[in-house]
C-alpha cells in the first residue's frame, strides 16, 4: 500500500512550522482564505468507527452517522490539534450541528458557521463572497492577521492549481498502476494537504506510478464518502475499477479556476460553480448530465450510488437518477451504509452481484 | 400557462356556483348542529363554532384546485414561502405540505406514501414529501384531484428538504423551480443576508410574471401584504388568548384552525375569518369556558403535529386534566407580523421570512420556548421528536435538558413522526407520557 501521511502527522507538521489548523466539516468553504490567514484547513469526514453514545447526548438515533461522528470526535478530543472549527451549511443535520456547537456544545475552539447559498445566480456569488468576507474579518480577529488582496490572490491561485492536479489526477485514472483505494487515498489528501504539498505528491503520483493501470470492469461511484474504505479493496477484488465519482468529498470539489480581481468574489464563483451537487441545489438533470459526461469519458459500464442511511439529499435524487441511467443503457445499484458499521457480507455481496452483470 | 375558457366555464360553474352553494349550505348545517357524537364533551369543550367556516374555507380552496388548470396559473409552494408575489398575481398557491398533513390526519398518509416508496422512494426521508410524491406519482388524494403546478415556488426558511423535494417535482412536471434561499440564521440575521434575500425575490417576479402572463401590481402586492399582516396579527392575538385561565382554545385547536393563516395568507376572506375566531374565543374567555373542562396543568407543545394522533392525544392529556395551551410551531405564523410592511413590499417580506423559527438557531429556540413557558405560565413542556423534521428536532435533547436543569421546567421528548404512523409506537408514547404527567402533579 502506497505511503501517505495522515491527518495528525500533517497537522503536527504545520503547527511546528508555526502555523494554525483549522477542523473543517463537509462540504464546501474556501481553503485559500485560510491559507492566507497561515491556517491549514483539515477536513473532518466522519471519521468512521466512533462510539456514537458520545453524541447521542446531543442527537437523536436518526440523524446521519457522519454528523453523530463528527460531534463524538470533538467530544472525544479527535479536534483537540484544531485551533478553530469551521461547520459549512450543506443539509439540515450539518446545520443543526452547525447550531449545536455554537449554542450548547460549545467546544474550546471558536466555532464558525458558513452558509452556503444554493444557486449559480450572481447574487449567490455576492451573497458567498459577503459570508467570505465576514470570515475573514472572524479569522482577522481571531489571529491578528490582515492579509491583503495581494496575498490572497496568491492563496487563490495555489488552491487553483492544486484544484487542476486534482483534474489531472482524474483525468489519469485509468492510466496509472495504482490500486482503487490507493486512488481515493491520493484524491483526498486533498482535504488535509497544503495545496503546495498536494500539487508536489501528485505530480509525483502521476510519475512513479503510470502505466499498468489495473485491470477489471470500469464503474463509477456515487455518494457522500467512500467509508469504510475497504469497501474499494472489495470492488476492485471482485472485478471492478472505479474510474471516476460523484463524491462529496472527492469528485464534487474539483473546482474550476476562477477569473477577475477581486478575491472574495473569485473564491466564491469558484465554488458556486463547481460540479452539480444536490446540496447546492443543482437540478436532478444538471447531475444527471454530469454524471453522462463522466461515464462517456471513461467508459464506464455502471454506478454505483453509495449512501450514507438517513443523508435526505441523496435519497431524494435517487429514484430518478437511477431512472435516467437506466433510460441511457447504464445499470445501477443503490448502496446504503452507515459508516460506524464494518463493510457488511450483504454489501460485497451486492456489489459483487451487480459487478457480474455488467461484466 | 395557456388559457383555456372551457377551464374557465368549468371552474364557475363548479366552485362559484355549484360549489359555493353547497359548502355554505354544508356549513349552516354545521353550524347548527351539535357536536359530533364522538366528541368528549365531558373532558372537553364542545368544538368552536368556526370549525364550520374552517371547513367551509379549506374545502373551498381544494376545489378551486380541483378546477384551477387552464383558468389560474397554479403554483406549488412551501408553507414558509413569501407567497404574496404569487397572491398578487392571481396563482392559485397549493402547499404539499399542508396537503400532507390533510391526509395524515384523515389516516391516509401510509396508502399514498406506500406508492413513493414503491417508486423507489426511502422511508427515510420527510414523510410529507413521501405523501406529496405519492399524490403526484398516483393521483391519490383525499381531496379528489389535485391541480397540476405550472410554477414551483420553494423557500428553504424552513428546511433543506423542500430544495431536494422541489427538484424532485421539478423533474416530474418539467416547469420552473424558483428557489429562494434564505440563510440559516446562527445569531442574528447578517444585513446581507437580508438583501440576498430581497435581491431573489425581486428576481423572482419576472419569472412568476412570465408564467402567469400578467404582470404585477405593486398596489395589488401592497393590499396582499396588508391582508397578511392583519390575519397574522389576528392569529397572533387568537394564540395569545391561551394565556388565560383557563384556556380557551388548545393547540390541538390550534393545529386545526391554523390551514387558513399557511394556505391563504394574503386574501380578505382570511382576515374575516379570524377576526371571527377571535370573537369566538374572546366570547370563551368572557363565559370561562376552557378547552379542557377540568384544567389543572398547561403545557407547551414544541415542532410539528403528531397529525394521525390528534384526536387521541388531545383526549388522552384532557382526561388528565392536562391542557397543552402553546406551540412554537402554530407561533412561527403569527409572531413575525410586526415585520411585515406593506409600504416596503420586498424588503419586509426578506426580513420576515428570514426568521421564523425553523431557520433560527438552536438557542434561539431555546429563549423562545422559556419566555412562552413564562408568558403562558405553563407547567411543563412536550416537545415532539420529529424523525421527518430535522432542523426542528436538532438541538431539543439540549433544549429539553436546559429547560429542567436550568429553568426547572418539566420537559418530556416524545419520539414520533409528524404524518407517518408506522413510526409511532403506541405503548411506549403512552409510558412516557404516563410517567411524565405523574411529574406535573
Amino acid at each position: 500500500m502506497l505511503e501517505i501521511p495522515g491527518r495528525k502527522e500533517i497537522c503536527n507538521k504545520f503547527r511546528e512550522g508555526g502555523g494554525r489548523v483549522a477542523a473543517v466539516m463537509p462540504i464546501h468553504y474556501p481553503r485559500e482564505l485560510f491559507r492566507a490567514f497561515g491556517v491549514l484547513p483539515i477536513e473532518v469526514w466522519g471519521p468512521p468507527g466512533m462510539d456514537i453514545s458520545h453524541s447521542a447526548a446531543h442527537l437523536q438515533p436518526y440523524v446521519c452517522s457522519m454528523v453523530h461522528n463528527m460531534l463524538a470526535f470533538l467530544k472525544t478530543g479527535g479536534l483537540d490539534c484544531a485551533d478553530f472549527i469551521i461547520v459549512p451549511h450543506a443539509c439540515d443535520s450539518l446545520q443543526g450541528l452547525g447550531s449545536l456547537l455554537v449554542d450548547f456544545v460549545r467546544p474550546p475552539q471558536p466555532v464558525f458557521p458558513l452558509y452556503m447559498p444554493r444557486g449559480r445566480r450572481p447574487e449567490d456569488v455576492e451573497f458567498f463572497a459577503q459570508e467570505f468576507r465576514k470570515l475573514y474579518d472572524w479569522l482577522s480577529n481571531l489571529t491578528g492577521r490582515r492579509p491583503s488582496d495581494e496575498q490572497l490572490m496568491e492563496s487563490i491561485l495555489m488552491e487553483e492549481r492544486a484544484d487542476k492536479a486534482l483534474a489531472k489526477l482524474y483525468d489519469l485514472r485509468t492510466e496509472v498502476s495504482l490500486s482503487v483505494r490507493d486512488f481515493y487515498r491520493v484524491v483526498r489528501t486533498r482535504q488535509y494537504f497544503p495545496a503546495e504539498e498536494f500539487v508536489s505528491f501528485v505530480e509525483r503520483v502521476i510519475d512513479e506510478y503510470s502505466g499498468n493501470p489495473p485491470d477489471g470492469v470500469p464503474v463509477i461511484m456515487s455518494g457522500i464518502v467512500p467509508e469504510p474504505m475497504e469497501v474499494l479493496d472489495e470492488i476492485q477484488n471482485l472485478g471492478g475499477i472505479v474510474v471516476g465519482d460523484d463524491f462529496a468529498c472527492c469528485g464534487r470539489r474539483v473546482y474550476p479556476a476562477g477569473s477577475g480581481e477581486d478575491p472574495f468574489i473569485r473564491m466564491a464563483w469558484r465554488i458556486v460553480h463547481g460540479p452539480p451537487d444536490v446540496t447546492r441545489g443543482d437540478l436532478i438533470e444538471e447531475r444527471f448530465e454530469h454524471l453522462m459526461d463522466k461515464v462517456k469519458k471513461t467508459g464506464a459500464a455502471g454506478m454505483i450510488f453509495y449512501t450514507v442511511k438517513f443523508c435526505e439529499p441523496e435519497l431524494f435524487d435517487l429514484p430518478d437518477m437511477r431512472r435516467r441511467l437506466k433510460e441511457a443503457g447504464i445499470p445501477s445499484v443503490h448502496v446504503e451504509v452507515d459508516i460506524n458499521d464494518p463493510l457488511s457480507h450483504q454489501t460485497i455481496t451486492r456489489i459483487g452481484a451487480f459487478l457480474e452483470v455488467l461484466i | 400557462m395557456k388559457r383555456d375558457w372551457r377551464a374557465s366555464i368549468r371552474y364557475y360553474w363548479n366552485v362559484k356556483v355549484l360549489g359555493n352553494a353547497y359548502l355554505r349550505w354544508q356549513r349552516w348545517r354545521m353550524e347548527r348542529k351539535g357536536p359530533p357524537r364522538r366528541w368528549r364533551t365531558d373532558i372537553l369543550a364542545p368544538p368552536l363554532k368556526i370549525g364550520a367556516r374552517t371547513k367551509e374555507l379549506i374545502s373551498r380552496h381544494y376545489l378551486e384546485g380541483r378546477y384551477a388548470n387552464g383558468h389560474k396559473p397554479v403554483a406549488w409552494v412551501t408553507s414558509g414561502a413569501p407567497v404574496e408575489i404569487l397572491q398578487a398575481l392571481g396563482y392559485y398557491v397549493l402547499y404539499p405540505e399542508n396537503h400532507g398533513a390533510l391526509c395524515g390526519a384523515r389516516k391516509v398518509s401510509v396508502e399514498i406514501s406506500t406508492e413513493a416508496e414503491n417508486a423507489g422512494y426511502s422511508r427515510d426521508i420527510c414523510s410529507y414529501a413521501r405523501t406529496d410524491i405519492g399524490a403526484m406519482l398516483s393521483g391519490k388524494t383525499p381531496v379528489g384531484k389535485l391541480p397540476k403546478p405550472d410554477l414551483l415556488f420553494a423557500c428553504t426558511n424552513i428546511c433543506q428538504t423542500v430544495l431536494f423535494w422541489y427538484r424532485v417535482l421539478a423533474e416530474h412536471f418539467k416547469v420552473p423551480l424558483i428557489v429562494i434561499d434564505t440563510p440559516f440564521v446562527y445569531t442574528s440575521p447578517q444585513e446581507y443576508s437580508i438583501q440576498y434575500v430581497k435581491k431573489q425575490l425581486e428576481n423572482a417576479v419576472p419569472i412568476a410574471e412570465k408564467v402567469a402572463g400578467r404582470k404585477l401590481s405593486y398596489k395589488k402586492l401592497k393590499q396582499v401584504m396588508r391582508y397578511s399582516r392583519m390575519a397574522a396579527e389576528l392569529w397572533l392575538q387568537v394564540m395569545e388568548r391561551g394565556k388565560n385561565r383557563p384556556a380557551p382554545i388548545s393547540v390541538f385547536d390550534q393545529f386545526i384552525h391554523m390551514a387558513p393563516i399557511v394556505e391563504m395568507r394574503g386574501k380578505p376572506e382570511t382576515v374575516d375569518f379570524y377576526a371571527a375566531m377571535l370573537r369566538e374565543v374572546d366570547d370563551r374567555v368572557k363565559k370561562g369556558i376552557g378547552a379542557v373542562r377540568n384544567e389543572q396543568r398547561r403545557l407547551l407543545w414544541d415542532n410539528l403535529p403528531i397529525w394521525y394522533k390528534l384526536r387521541e392525544l388531545s383526549e388522552y392529556l384532557a382526561e388528565r386534566g392536562v391542557a397543552v395551551v402553546a406551540s412554537t410551531y402554530t407561533m412561527a405564523w403569527g409572531e413575525l407580523a410586526p415585520l411585515i410592511d406593506p409600504e416596503k413590499p420586498f424588503e419586509s417580506m426578506a426580513r420576515t421570512y428570514i426568521q421564523p423559527i425553523l431557520n433560527v438557531g438552536t438557542g434561539k429556540k431555546l429563549e423562545k420556548m422559556k419566555r412562552m413557558i413564562e408568558e403562558y405560565h405553563l407547567d411543563g413542556a412536550i416537545l415532539h421528536s420529529d424523525r421527518s423534521c430535522k432542523p426542528y428536532s436538532i438541538g431539543q435533547v439540549d433544549q429539553r435538558n436546559r429547560l429542567i436543569r436550568d429553568y426547572g421546567v418539566p420537559a418530556l421528548l416524545l419520539e414520533a413522526d409528524h404524518n407517518d404512523p408506522r413510526s409511532y409506537a403506541d405503548e411506549q408514547a403512552r409510558a412516557r407520557l404516563d410517567a411524565f404527567i405523574e411529574m406535573l402533579y
